[in-house]
């Protein structure tokens, strides 16, 4: 399991990545998504695939809310997924102008989690679709 | 709902079955591992061990499988050796782990010290995730006060174990959902 201290560093380091990733989304469109993202399976032991939330890429520095960019099982961006814990959501912790993968959004889901390793804490999933068939696409098994 | 009398009568019974069990395992036969499922569903807003309390003889191996096809589990001891949390297994019982299993893995572990043993999913114990084995019965001379009296919270953190009265009457308790 990677610790909060491991996640801490990776953290850290990323903020000195070179090449940051601007947020702009025809760079992300096709995964992989240029660095700072990386694979969250090579994070955190997670399926590679996740159904409903597709295979993820993160930039570690923006943990535990991410955006999380989701890809198909063809590597096409379908969703931007946002992790928000309760507690500190609770406390009145915002997230202001989080980047989306891509400006268009079909459709949008919010619903509870119980933790899982990377985010361990109960938090929200935010999900936006970026088209009317990427929920399909991402829940194909 | 349980009687009081089903629940004397299954725990009465217990020790024929320990006895079988003890007395197999001494002869070298095997039994088939009993199974705790790990589960949840599809979109991880509920996280749980199936059955949550379990009873087993002494040396019966308990196989952990995760059945979550999108979120990883472990079963693991409260134990101060493991990750520093409160003990909640026999004094002389080894700790023990499965770590992270991804969807479709298993853990084998064979409880050989009689007692109660409490256990959690590591990236769930927030959520509560937790579960009870009981091995053995009272009547086992290694049983302690401990054992008998082991509270079913646990310390500063959410969830609810099986009562003992439970798992040794009915030897299955279903998870609370």
């Amino acid at each position: 399991m990677l610790s909060l201290s491991r996640f801490a560093a990776i953290a850290a380091c990323s903020l000195f990545a070179s090449c940051a990733y601007s947020g702009d989304s025809a760079a992300a469109d096709k995964s992989p998504p240029p660095a700072p993202y990386a694979k969250v399976s090579s994070l955190v032991k997670l399926p590679d695939f996740i159904p409903g939330l597709g295979t993820l890429y993160v930039d570690p520095a923006t943990l535990p809310a991410g955006p999380f960019l989701g890809y198909d099982k063809d590597g096409k961006l379908s969703a931007t997924i946002y992790m928000i814990p309760m507690d500190a959501l609770s406390k009145g912790t915002a997230w202001n102008n989080l980047k989306t993968g891509s400006t268009q959004v079909d459709s949008v889901d919010i619903y509870y989690n119980a933790g899982h390793p990377g985010v361990e804490e109960p938090h929200a999933h935010v999900v936006l679709f970026h088209d009317d068939g990427a929920r399909q696409r991402l829940e194909s098994k | 709902m349980t009687s009081r009398r089903s629940v004397l009568l299954g725990a009465s019974l217990l020790p024929l079955v320990a006895g079988f069990h003890a007395w197999r395992a001494a002869r070298g036969g095997t039994t088939a591992p009993v199974v705790i499922a790990m589960r949840g569903t599809p979109r991880g807003e509920q996280v749980w061990f199936e059955p949550q309390g379990l009873w087993v003889a002494p040396g019966q191996t308990i196989r952990f499988v995760n059945e979550d096809k999108a979120n990883v589990h472990s079963a693991t001891a409260f134990h101060p050796d493991l990750y520093g949390r409160e003990r909640r297994i026999p004094q002389t019982a080894q700790p023990w782990t499965s770590e992270l299993l991804l969807p479709g893995e298993h853990y084998e572990v064979s409880l050989q010290v009689p007692g109660v043993y409490d256990y959690y999913c590591l990236p769930h114990l927030a959520h509560g995730m937790i579960g009870r084995i009981v091995v053995g019965t009272p009547e086992d001379v290694k049983w302690t006060q401990e054992d008998y009296h082991r509270s079913n919270r646990p310390t500063g953190l959410p969830g609810t174990f099986p009562d003992l009265n439970d798992v040794l009457a009915t030897r299955r308790v279903p998870p609370r959902k």
